[in-house]
């Protein structure tokens, strides 16, 4: 058997260790949303967007390429969100189209020609694909936005299995301006430019009144909002002469009358675009869409190379959140949000004041009613009850593990628990004492037989936090990996510290003819 | 200091009337559950908008619900939070279309609509003519205002952080202006003054659930307690006896019953906090049985042939009874001081612990025990009826033929039944169970 002393060695180093890591806990410990305040957010990618834009992007090549061929088709549009389907062409054209389609670039894509009409298809795997990437994208992104707000330690993770999950979970602890946060997230910030064909009107109708009520196929409606606050629709090129992919560069400038905007710069491929669109189409309109909204629709005066400037009715504040939107990329489809939990600053200050005193009365009561009921050996089980918390702090800062208010809860919950190894021990020493055993004999006796049944009692209480654990969220977490730090703990500070301490005692003392117990 | 000084309580003696009670407990938990149609589900499971306001003032909830009524809100469920002016809301519109699904469109207006129809008049004159409420505004806005009066960005910063902090260690209230007027230099103080007002709310705490998260939140939290319950039996089972796992279970599918009566009973809404706190239970009230359980098992050893079944579990249920107390005691203690100073938020869990400890302690002693006496019971007149029969058979045979028929001819005992079986004999007890008990061995 080990000495009294270098047990002692071990214990002090070991506290010593968890005291380092745990000191000063309002800096090493991470509290979670609920105690700091912030937000909670799981959104889900609706990936649907990125499929139709791909197939879109399609279409275009498409029509670039018959024209280039010189290939006669009337239509080619899609279907749904991933088919393409290409009409209104002769046998000739048949043959010519089908050989565009086996020349390369379209491996992503299943074709099938039948009566008049040939239906591409997006292929499953690269569907997957391209859905998966628009997750991942929207992830980098909003970690891009997050970080360019400037909050400490965000979680921005996919939730469940990455290839099929659609949802990101975002937490945000101690943000202060919750509204502004969330707004800056969730706007998908699409920038297109697209020509107008027609517009603005105050009506759909009277826009549409050129078309016979019909929307033509390769256009579309876009609203709009008038300087004095009324809608107003235009009628639109559906394939963008530039989007937001194409910038470079966004920054809070000012329009000509001096009031804030956005100015952008664009990539080289984007600028070279850019610049055949404004050639093209100089003294037409081009629509500047933000999010499915027309901000402005300036008149084409000169051929644009590769800056541009949005106007709008910003304030410096919007501007400057926008421009950081377009800086750090638009989401590659839009967002939708599944669940949204904001807790301010001042209720988590509550919530921890409110915790921490209910922990200090619980403990006092413990301590209190152990010493009173045991006596010294009390003192010694309260001993361990304060390595106990002590080690579940160091463990919590050391895992970087949050601690949530429920978490406080399993601290309180483990104070009342992790006593009860003790009151097994002792009250198994106080039957061999009754049965006349000497102290010493009474205690050896009474940590042996009643390990068992702490270790078989704890494990089951592990056995339940750890499915809390696994299938819990945030709070729930916090509050399992407590409960099982805090039951681990107390089965080396009630065994292996208390026994100690008891040896200790047997050490100095050479004859212990009671035990204060 | 010693509780009991060598208790000998006939605890098994009494398990019928403890059955009835549970059984009364329960039925009247059932019937509770299916009058109020089924258990109120909070936001987690059922998905909706909960908000937590403060009020500056003192309000009482029916002025709450007509403020509200005005917004298509009146349905919602409103609550105040202990002695404060705290009140948390949960959004329920009265007209037919779901809240959740027009909610996840535009997060913000559900919780806006109620903070508008919640404003006074007066408030929204003030906010027509410019002016910032500081309660209800965020730091950016504050700070905002701060930069138009001093034109300093780090003063703006420096004096918005601290009106924040105030805020934030008075629940978000500035009851008056006189609290803040220390805080900032006095010409800016003023001039905020003039273009800001104290509102009559500020918000602590909105949570939107989509339907869709509250049904994957609803399979989890359901699955983690399937799971945590078998998890356990296979660990009882593996460390004590398969009946010793199946009695531990029904233990604990007692006090998960027991809980949610009370639940109900109370109006309580099952979160998924509260779900922490079955599973919690689950694994204390197994805490208790398991010590028992371990006690039984040694005296099962010790007492082998000269005690009864039920003697034996009375033995070890006293001899850790001080245990039992105790530990029940601190743990009670703690969850009682988490209960009355834990805040609102933690309450119903706290709940949800108080009532569990005391039915896990309870039902460690009067259902994991009473089980197993029941069972071994049965096992042991089974056993004794069929060697009254043996007896007679062999009787019988060695009339007819002068031949030996082996004792050992008892088919095992049939499948476990609740119902009790008629009481024996006390007189017969005892023999019949060494008989059992060598049986037991030579298996």
């Amino acid at each position: 058997m080990k000495s009294v002393y270098t047990k002692f060695a071990i214990i002090i180093v070991i506290i010593a260790i968890f005291v380092i890591i745990a000191v000063p806990p309002k800096e090493k410990i991470k509290l979670g949303l609920d105690l700091k305040g912030g937000i909670h957010l799981v959104l889900k990618v609706q990936t649907d967007d990125a499929v139709r834009a791909v197939t879109d992007q399609m279409i275009l090549q498409l029509r670039s390429e018959f024209k280039d061929k010189n290939i006669k088709v009337e239509k080619v549009r899609r279907i749904g969100v991933k088919e393409i389907s290409i009409e209104g062409y002769d046998s000739v054209a048949e043959d010519q189209i089908i050989a565009v389609l086996k020349e390369g670039g379209f491996q992503n894509w299943n074709y099938n020609v039948s009566a008049g009409k040939i239906i591409l298809k997006l292929k499953q795997n690269a569907e997957v694909k391209i859905r998966d990437q628009a997750v991942e994208q929207a992830k980098e992104t909003i970690r891009n936005r997050v970080d360019q707000f400037g909050v400490a330690e965000p979680v921005i993770q996919r939730e469940g299995l990455t290839g099929q999950s659609e949802r990101i979970l975002v937490e945000l602890p101690g943000v202060e301006d919750p509204a502004r946060v969330k707004n800056l997230i969730k706007s998908t910030a699409v920038l297109e430019l697209k020509i107008v064909v027609n517009g603005p009107y105050a009506s759909k109708e009277k826009l549409l009144e050129k078309y016979n009520g019909k929307v033509p196929d390769d256009m579309e409606v876009v609203p709009g909002v008038t300087k004095e606050g009324s809608r107003e629709y235009f009628l639109v090129k559906k394939v963008a002469a530039v989007t937001g992919m194409d910038l470079r560069d966004a920054r809070v400038g000012q329009d000509k009358y001096g009031a804030p905007a956005v100015s952008f710069r664009l990539k080289r491929e984007g600028a070279k675009k850019f610049e055949k669109v404004t050639r093209e189409h100089r003294g037409e309109r081009l629509a500047i869409i933000l999010d499915g909204i027309v901000q402005s629709a300036p008149v084409i005066n000169e051929v644009i190379y590769d800056s541009g400037i949005i106007e709008g009715h910003f304030t410096y504040e919007s501007a400057n959140d926008l421009a950081l939107k377009l800086r750090s990329g638009s989401l590659p489809a839009s967002i939708r949000y599944l669940e949204e939990r904001t807790i301010g600053p001042s209720l988590g200050a509550d919530s921890i004041n409110k915790g921490l005193k209910a922990m200090f009365i619980g403990l006092l009561l413990v301590i209190f009613f152990m010493v009173f009921y045991y006596k010294l050996s009390g003192v010694n089980a309260v001993i361990a009850l304060l390595l106990n918390i002590v080690i579940i702090m160091g463990a919590l800062a050391y895992f970087r593990a949050t601690l949530t208010l429920p978490g406080i809860a399993g601290i309180i919950l483990t104070i009342g628990m992790s006593v009860d190894a003790n009151v097994l021990i002792f009250e198994r020493i106080r039957e061999d004492l009754k049965l006349g055993k000497t102290p010493k004999a009474a205690v050896d006796e009474g940590f042996k037989k009643a390990f068992i049944t702490i270790f078989d009692a704890n494990i089951t209480t592990v056995i339940a936090a750890i499915f809390l654990f696994q299938f819990g969220t945030g709070p729930i977490k916090g509050f399992a990996i407590t409960l099982i730090i805090g039951i681990l703990a107390s089965m080396f500070t009630a065994v292996y510290v208390s026994r100690a301490i008891f040896e200790l005692i047997f050490a100095l003392k050479k004859r212990v003819e009671t035990l204060s117990i | 200091m010693e509780f009991f000084k060598n208790p000998n309580f006939k605890f098994m003696k009494f398990k019928y009337i403890a059955f009835i009670l549970s059984f009364v407990v329960i039925t009247a938990g059932g019937i509770s559950v299916y009058v109020k149609k089924g258990f109120s589900l909070s936001i987690d499971f059922a998905g909706g908008t909960l908000v937590q306001i403060n009020f500056k003032n003192d309000v009482s909830v029916d002025k709450v619900r007509k403020s509200l009524k005005n917004v298509d809100l009146g349905k919602s469920i409103i609550q105040k939070l202990g002695e404060g002016h705290e009140f948390t809301i949960k959004a329920q519109k009265v007209s037919s279309k779901s809240i959740e699904e027009e909610n996840m469109e535009k997060p913000e207006e559900v919780a806006n609509k109620i903070v508008d129809a919640l404003r006074t008049e007066e408030e929204k004159q003030l906010l027509k003519e410019g002016k910032l409420d500081l309660n209800i505004s965020e730091k950016s806005f504050i700070k905002n205002l701060l930069l138009q009066i001093t034109g300093d960005e780090a003063k703006a910063e420096e004096y918005a952080t601290k009106i924040a902090d105030y805020k934030k260690k008075h629940l978000g209230i500035i009851k008056s202006f006189d609290e803040i007027k220390n805080l900032l230099p006095k010409d800016v103080f003023e001039k905020l003054k003039e273009k800001s007002f104290l509102g009559n709310i500020a918000l602590l705490r909105v949570e939107i659930v989509g339907p869709q998260v509250g049904k994957d939140l609803r399979y989890k939290a359901t699955q983690a307690t399937i799971w945590a319950l078998i998890g356990m039996l296979i660990y009882i089972a593996f460390r004590f006896k398969f009946l010793f796992g199946v009695s531990a279970v029904l233990t604990l599918t007692h006090d998960i019953l027991v809980t949610l009566s009370f639940i109900s009973f109370f109006n309580k809404e099952i979160s998924l906090t509260i779900v922490a706190g079955i599973l919690t239970i689950v694994g204390y009230s197994l805490n208790d049985t398991i010590v028992i359980y371990d006690r039984v098992r040694d005296n099962l050893k010790k007492y082998v042939k000269k005690l009864g079944i039920e003697e034996i579990l009375d033995v070890s249920i006293n001899e850790t009874l001080s245990r039992t107390i105790i530990t029940s005691g601190t743990t009670l203690l703690t969850v009682l001081a988490l209960y009355i100073f834990g805040g609102e938020v933690i309450r119903d869990f706290a709940f949800t612990m108080l009532v569990g400890i005391i039915s896990g302690t309870y039902s460690s002693i009067y259902q994991s025990c009473a089980y197993i006496g029941i069972w071994e019971k049965r096992k042991e007149k089974k056993a004794k009826e069929k060697k009254i029969a043996n007896l007679k058979r062999i009787e019988e045979r060695k009339k007819s033929e002068v031949k030996k028929v082996k004792e050992e001819t008892v088919p095992p005992p049939q499948k476990e039944e609740r119902k009790p079986a008629q009481k024996t004999a006390k007189s017969s007890k005892r023999k019949s169970t060494k008989k059992s008990k060598k049986k037991k061995k030579k298996r």
